[in-house]
């Protein structure tokens, strides 16, 4: 309890430069409710009123309760619309929020912290709980503080007419609002989470089915699969049909509870009337107002039902954001190196303290505008060097510089200003070619975006498509063939211009023919560089100075 | 088929019940007019004639078993509606996969695979939706209201006129005001969906953008994204809540007008009061339906959406081309000789040929090896001889046999197949083996299993066997995925096999276990091999060497080396790495 609290309130921090739109919510949300509520009991009153008025023949001043009921209608009207303008614009407004803070949480602790949480599958899980915590306020908060605001406002209401209709009203609502949707909860955890399983296992079925087709046909088992997927579907439709049962319960449930409380309301008021202490007028009053509070409650099924799983996506996203980035930033301002060779001092390196050494007492000198080949398979520590040389992890023993400087003076972005680097997996963005290449230079110009290119031999490929260099990548560059992704990963690191260029396996998935093409182009470029060329190939090494086999 | 035409000609499946959740919902129509006229009853006992409690306990009574019958019925119409659901769920997703099965392999390229997967779980789970909650709704939308001024009319006919006149015009400004903004709403969602994609994307790509110094100034872009995309969607949204604001508008306004021409007839006694209350109460239950309306417009559009790629799949004819010339006559395949290519051509789309003019005898017994620059051709070679595509032009002839739709089945019994990244299932390793063979004993598995030199390996995990493997279980690397493939291959025993080389960079000791297996099994089977190792072009005993959909020379290793063409230069490249 106290757990879920703190994360609550955590939340709500997050969300503070924000609190002004969100209570604006929250109150336009109860006018709309009141005026809903108002407008339907004043109604009853006034025809009952004007009945008895019209039987006894008495005179009864129509004017003010039929402009009341205009007034509570233009409201309603009125704060409706403004209801949905403003609790979007609170919506989007925190979600531009929560985005940004995440990243920016996020942005340090990249690779380091990251690469511990390896999958894919933990991407798609923050991108699942950041999507939950959007709906946070428009969902859950505001339905939740507008039912409590509401209730208690409505409980007042009866209490001044008498206690026992208050108690009774109260007791109705919490059992439609709050216990009856706990208890379907608790009833639908174990289906739900039978739901989720049964779902996940359809999934990988049809995955492997569309994934796995060609050797399902040759291996004659597509019979077989057939009725694997039709088992799981009726699995699942037997799980959801335990769900439906009981998100049945419960709409059935909230409608039973709202009509006695209007029942236990006339049992308790009628008596009331009859020894005269209610008006008859009100007593209509009362029965339509009782109808229209449930109102009220009607959203906290859903936001109860969403509750827990939105906790848990807070939890999690503040999980992660918690760590500590690996590398500390540096106290002094960064050195302004002027030559950069490149030397690595007895170095012992892991990456953490319960796998084995990576490097052990490990030296390494590299002179300016010397050419380093980095040879040998694969697990032995090649991508390391890289990772060290980048900051992106500490070293744990020995000294690393650069031009004579030791990395710990320099913050990562200063350091990284010096180097340029095409990974193993280069990630290109699902944006542009134009703006995947001018990341890594936002001044570059045409001519140099081209010259990288045609460096890279990857210029004609580009040229050939329908729209040049503006041709959409699609995400993760899926319009593009492995090896055209590739050379434009070289392209762009070309474009960087920085002193100290690392090819870490940087040919992988390019044809052979085009390998032997691109290498005396790409090294005569980088005549001017420090470079380091990590392979486990033989082509290129001619180029280089020196080879370390690791 | 248009796509609403298509949901609607899937309602059949659900069978009868769609029509008895709607009339369930329709008899709960009916008890709450009923209730209201008990209500009525009760306050004019008591508001008007000064009746104690005990004079309308019946009434009260009846009220309590309407209350829960109506409770009862609510309940029964949910999961009758999902029943009614359920069973085209059920149908659809089936027909879906039977489609995809028959569309083969060459259907599921690249991205469309991703897609394929959505469309059969996430997209049949959106139609719930539309057949649970939106079709009982549209029927409702005019019966309950119907229902409602049937009883109105005889009582009070002015309210009934007042009710009749506005309730045609909430669907008509809906429509009219809906239909544009139906469409820039959907956009905005199109929209919402790319911006966390975009997010998505930089977290991917985190490790790139801080080796360009970029990661700092995204975090600005990501905020400017956001707030572009609030102001844009709200522009939007002002316009769209108007459609909800003139429903609200003319529904309380009616509801108003009702209560005062009611209030001032009972003020000058010319309406009963049962009357007038029984009519007040029933007023706002016309207009529920039809403002609920626009929830369930939503489920429609998603619907839609959903469906469109089904309909796509649907209607892909199975193989269009390479209809078979010989209907009347399938001899099984079974002890054939040779295979031949006889002018074989392929393009994927028009203008492009992948293949042209392949002409080439594989005899029974004969290791084939298939070179090639990378585009030549080769996969698309392999790919007809599985039969997942048939040729366009010319044919492949198993003896005398042509290979097409009807002797496909049994040509697939005289192949095995090892692709370069093989697929491997959701299951035990056993089942991954044993594919398609659900008889085949556990010694046989094993047995395969060693010959493909896989056996070691897999007593190392934690199951041995009985080791959860594929998408939800333990990894293997490209290796032992790759040895897993072959036994396979081993089990099943067939005289011909197709291999693809890997080209991902196997361990060294996979990739000599793997070479050596593929020699044993070279002793007895019939081999086709797409080739990117020189060791496994030198040891075959016929070459041919495909160039840009069309074979540049074929030969043995010695003799195609010695005319010095594309085979040679391949060598060179080959030999460099």
């Amino acid at each position: 309890m106290n757990d879920t609290l703190h994360i609550l309130w955590r939340l709500l921090k997050l969300f503070r430069p924000y609190w002004g739109w969100m209570v604006l919510g929250i109150l336009i949300s109860l006018v709309t409710l009141l005026a809903n509520v108002s407008l339907l009991a004043l109604s009853g009153w006034f025809i009952t009123a004007m009945a008895i008025a019209g039987l006894t023949s008495a005179h009864m001043n129509y004017f003010t309760p039929s402009a009341a009921i205009r007034g509570f209608a233009i409201a309603r009207i009125v704060s409706r619309y403004g209801e949905r303008i403003i609790t979007h614009e609170a919506t989007f407004r925190l979600l531009a929020q929560l985005r940004r803070w995440f990243y920016e949480k996020l942005e340090p602790l990249s690779p380091a912290v990251l690469q511990t949480y390896k999958s894919g599958d933990l991407l798609s899980r923050i991108r699942a709980d950041i999507d939950t915590l959007e709906n946070f306020y428009l969902r859950i908060f505001l339905p939740m503080v507008v039912a409590i605001l509401g209730c208690t406002a409505f409980l007042f209401f009866l209490y001044h007419y008498h206690p026992l209709l208050a108690l009774t009203e109260g007791i109705l609502l919490s059992l439609a609002g709050i216990f009856l949707p706990l208890i379907i909860n608790k009833l639908s955890e174990k289906p739900g989470s039978q739901q989720i399983h049964t779902a996940s296992e359809l999934r990988s079925t049809v995955v492997d089915s569309v994934q796995g087709m060609g050797e399902l046909l040759i291996y004659g088992a597509q019979h077989q699969q057939t009725e694997r997927l039709s088992d799981l579907t009726e699995a699942l439709l037997k799980d959801q049909q335990r769900m439906a049962t009981y998100s049945g319960l419960s709409q059935a449930g909230l409608g039973l509870f709202a009509n006695l409380a209007m029942w236990f309301l006339l049992l308790i008021a009628i008596p009331l009337v009859v020894e005269s202490s209610l008006s008859p007028a009100n007593l209509a009053m009362l029965v339509l107002f009782t109808l229209a509070s449930f109102e009220a409650v009607m959203p906290l099924p859903l936001a109860l039902q969403r509750l827990p799983e939105t906790l848990a996506a807070a939890r999690r996203v503040f999980d992660l954001a918690d760590h500590s980035p690996r590398i500390p930033p540096p106290t002094t301002p960064a050195p302004q190196p002027h030559r950069f060779d490149i030397q690595f001092k007895q170095v012992d390196f892991r990456y953490s303290d319960d796998t084995p050494w990576i490097l052990n007492n490990f030296n390494l000198t590299l002179p300016q505008h010397g050419k380093l080949g980095i040879v040998g398979s694969s697990g032995v520590g090649k991508s390391s060097i890289v990772s060290i040389l980048l900051r992106f992890w500490p070293v744990q023993s020995g000294q690393v510089t650069l031009g004579g400087y030791p990395l710990e003076h320099f913050s990562g972005d200063a350091l990284r200003r010096y180097f340029s680097v095409v990974s193993q997996r280069p990630h290109l963005f699902n944006s542009s070619i134009r703006a995947n290449l001018l990341l890594a230079n936002r001044e570059a110009s045409d001519e140099q975006l081209i010259h990288a290119c045609q460096v890279a031999h990857i210029h004609d490929t580009i040229m050939a498509l329908p729209d040049g260099y503006d041709s959409w990548i699609g995400e993760a560059g899926i319009k593009l063939s492995g090896g055209q992704a590739q050379r434009l990963a070289i392209a762009r690191a070309l474009l960087k211009e920085a002193p100290v260029v690392i090819l870490d396996e940087a040919f992988e998935g390019l044809d052979s023919r085009l390998v032997q093409q691109l290498i005396p182009d790409l090294f005569a470029h980088l005549q001017e560089k420090t470079v380091i060329y990590i392979t486990h190939k033989k082509a290129g090494l001619d180029k280089m100075d020196t080879i370390l086999t690791l | 088929m248009s796509i609403p035409a298509f949901l609607k000609s899937r309602k059949k499946l659900a069978g009868h019940a769609l029509h008895l959740s709607v009339g369930l919902g329709l008899c709960s129509g009916f008890l709450l007019i009923f209730q209201a006229w008990l209500l009525a009853q009760v306050i004019q006992a008591v508001a008007i004639n000064k009746q104690p409690l005990s004079h309308v306990s019946l009434w009260l009574a009846a009220m309590l078993a309407v209350f829960l019958l109506r409770a009862l019925l609510a309940w029964a119409a949910e999961v009758t509606a999902f029943h009614a659901a359920a069973n085209i769920k059920r149908q659809l997703r089936q027909q879906l996969h039977q489609h995809l099965l028959a569309l083969g392999p060459a259907y599921l390229t690249g991205e469309r695979s991703g897609s394929i997967v959505t469309t059969l779980i996430d997209g049949v789970e959106a139609l719930e939706a539309y057949y649970a909650r939106y079709l009982p709704a549209m029927s409702l939308v005019v019966l309950i209201p119907l229902s409602i001024l049937i009883f109105i009319f005889p009582l009070d006919w002015i309210s009934g006129l007042v009710l009749l006149v506005t309730a045609p015009l909430i669907p008509f400004f809906m429509i009219l005001i809906g239909k544009g903004t139906e469409r820039l709403n959907k956009k905005q969602w199109r929209k919402l969906a790319r911006m966390s994609a975009h997010l998505l994307d930089m977290i991917q790509g985190l490790t790139t953008l801080k080796i360009f110094n970029a990661s700092r100034h995204e975090a600005t872009l990501i905020s400017r994204v956001s707030d572009e995309y609030r102001r844009s969607t709200m522009s939007v949204l002002r316009v769209a809540f108007l459609s909800s604001l003139v429903l609200e508008f003319l529904a309380t306004v009616s509801i108003a007008l009702v209560a005062v021409l009611i209030g001032f007839r009972l003020y000058y006694g010319e309406m009963d009061f049962l009357y007038g209350f029984f009519v007040l109460l029933l007023a706002p239950e016309f207009y529920l339906p039809l403002r609920n309306m626009g929830t369930h417009y939503h489920a429609r559009l998603e619907a839609i959406g959903a469906a469109e790629k089904m309909v796509e799949i649907l209607e892909t004819p199975v193989s269009p081309e390479g209809e078979s010339q010989h209907k009347d006559y399938v001899i099984p395949i079974s002890d054939w000789t040779r295979i031949q290519f006889d002018h074989v051509s392929y393009a994927y789309t028009a203008h492009q040929p992948a293949l042209q003019e392949i002409n080439f005898t594989l005899k029974r017994g004969m290791r084939l090896a298939l070179v090639g620059p990378s585009g030549a051709g080769k996969t698309t070679l392999a790919r007809l001889l599985l039969g997942f595509i048939l040729p366009q032009q010319g044919a492949i002839r198993i003896d005398d046999q042509p290979l097409n739709k009807e002797t496909l089945s049994h040509w697939h019994k005289q192949l095995a197949w090892m692709p370069q990244t093989p697929h491997l299932f959701h299951g035990t390793v056993r089942d991954n083996i044993a594919l398609g063979q659900v008889h085949a004993s556990t010694r046989s598995v094993i047995e395969a299993a060693k010959k493909a030199s896989a056996d070691a390996f897999i007593q190392t995990l934690p199951q041995g066997y009985d080791t959860l493997i594929g998408d939800k279980g333990q990894g293997l690397s490209g290796g032992q995925a790759q040895r897993l493939a072959l036994a396979r291959v081993f089990l099943k025993n067939a005289p011909l096999v197709i291999l693809d080389e890997a080209t991902a960079n196997l361990d060294p000791e996979s990739e000599q276990l793997i070479q050596h297996s593929i020699d044993k099994l070279a002793q007895h089977k019939t081999l086709l091999i797409v080739a990117h190792r020189l060791q496994t072009v030198k040891s075959a005993d016929h070459i041919i060497v495909l160039d840009d959909g069309r074979i540049a020379e074929q030969g043995t290793h010695q003799s195609l080396l010695t005319t010095k063409g594309l085979y040679a230069e391949l060598v060179t490249t080959l030999e460099a790495e």
